[in-house]
């Protein structure tokens, strides 16, 4: 950074009040509020602004003029500025056409111009506001009621349609921000989060469950109760169920964008009892048949 | 964003009798009613260009509304050659 008594054009040994003198000259010139298209003009004032806090504070500058603070630890931090704002598509109640409200009147095709965008700034709608709404697998598969609470403030009721995907974004018409005169509410985007699920994963339009059987089950065959995100169905595991064996609930998927149902696949898996059974060991120890068979 | 008046003074570093001068003379603009006040970061940078023209370059009450009316209808006429620029852009030529 530069030496600040330069950047202000002053000599070191300027009093304090040419310091401010010199500084409000300059800024005066240079403040990027008042000088809304001059890109240059930030960085000056950037500069003098900083070389001021430094040799425009009795303390700090007696801090300089030792050599105690460098030059470099003057500069401010970016802010935003008024301009920033001022210029934004956001409407604001600052705006003010009467430094051009005379050119309107007349009857040329640049008055015409200007009518329009005066018209459209004054009924310009609201914009587009964006919120993530995170739901569980279950309700994204069946649907479901959500209520949104607003950072800020208020809330959104959502209808969540079945089948909902990971990242599919819900627009709620007239839900954003308001607009001005008879420009209306812009509109609000929910981009759904979906929680990943301890039993169920979807691919595509079918979901997969890895459901735990037992050994008398899996080797007997049975009727057993299968969670779905729509509710319990009873499924038949046939005789001689191994593990891995993927049975298909048909239609127990996720909705399908063309109408009807995805299949639920249900992937078996052979428990064995915590704690082994005397009588199964027992069975086992004796069973030729297990002795001869290798499945590797 | 929507700031509360006690989080704009906590901003602005303001007392509640500046801002509300402020808001009499028409510098500033909040939203809602009184008392409840909505402000937006645009009021923020705002007041701080006030400071900055009151404390910075000793410009007094007066000098301030006019700088302000002035500042405004030259963003208004910034805003409007945006406008201008985005249709004549957006017009097909020929």
């Amino acid at each position: 950074m530069k030496d600040p008594y330069e950047s202000l054009g002053v000599a070191p040994t300027a009093s304090a009040d040419d310091i401010q003198k010199a500084y409000r000259k300059l800024a005066k010139k240079l403040h990027p509020d008042l000088n809304p298209g001059n890109a240059e003009a930030e960085e000056k004032f950037k500069e003098i602004a900083g070389a001021y806090g430094l040799v425009g504070d009795a303390e700090k500058r007696k801090g300089f003029d030792s050599g105690e603070i460098d030059a470099a630890g003057a500069e401010r931090p970016r802010q935003n500025y008024y301009r920033d704002y001022a210029t934004s598509e956001q409407d604001h109640p600052y705006t003010d056409n009467s430094g051009f409200a005379d050119f309107m009147d007349s009857e040329d095709a640049f008055a015409e111009l200007l009518r329009r965008s005066a018209q459209a700034q004054a009924n310009r709608r609201g914009h587009d506001l964006a919120y993530r709404l995170p739901i569980e697998f279950i309700e994204s598969i069946a649907g479901a009621n959500k209520r949104l609470t607003l950072p800020e403030g208020g809330t959104l009721d959502i209808a969540i349609p079945p089948g909902i995907t990971e990242g599919q974004v819900l627009r709620l018409r007239g839900k954003g921000a308001p607009g001005s005169g008879k420009g209306g509410f812009g509109d609000a985007f929910i981009e759904v989060e979906i929680k990943p699920d301890r039993s169920f994963t979807r691919q595509g339009d079918d979901i997969y469950l890895e459901l735990p059987i037992t050994l008398t089950e899996a080797v007997l065959g049975a009727r057993i109760k299968v969670p779905t995100p729509t509710g319990a169905v009873t499924m038949a595991v046939p005789k001689g169920s191994n593990t891995g064996r993927t049975l298909r609930l048909r239609g127990k998927g996720a909705p399908m964008h063309a109408g009807g149902y995805g299949d639920q696949l249900v992937k078996l898996k052979v428990v064995l009892p915590k704690e082994l059974d005397p009588e199964l060991e027992a069975f086992v120890s004796n069973w030729q048949g297990g002795k001869t068979h290798n499945p590797r | 964003m929507k700031i509360s008046k006690e989080e704009f003074l906590s901003l602005s570093g303001m007392g509640h009798e500046m801002l509300d001068a402020w808001i009499e003379e028409e510098w500033l603009i909040p939203g809602g009613s009184s008392p409840e006040l909505s402000f937006s970061e645009i009021d923020i940078a705002r007041a701080r260009l006030i400071r900055d023209l009151q404390v910075d370059f000793g410009v007094n009450d007066e000098g301030v509304g006019v700088i302000l009316n002035l500042v405004d209808q030259l963003y208004g006429m910034r805003r409007t050659l945006m406008e201008l620029r985005h249709a004549v852009r957006t017009t097909p030529s020929g």
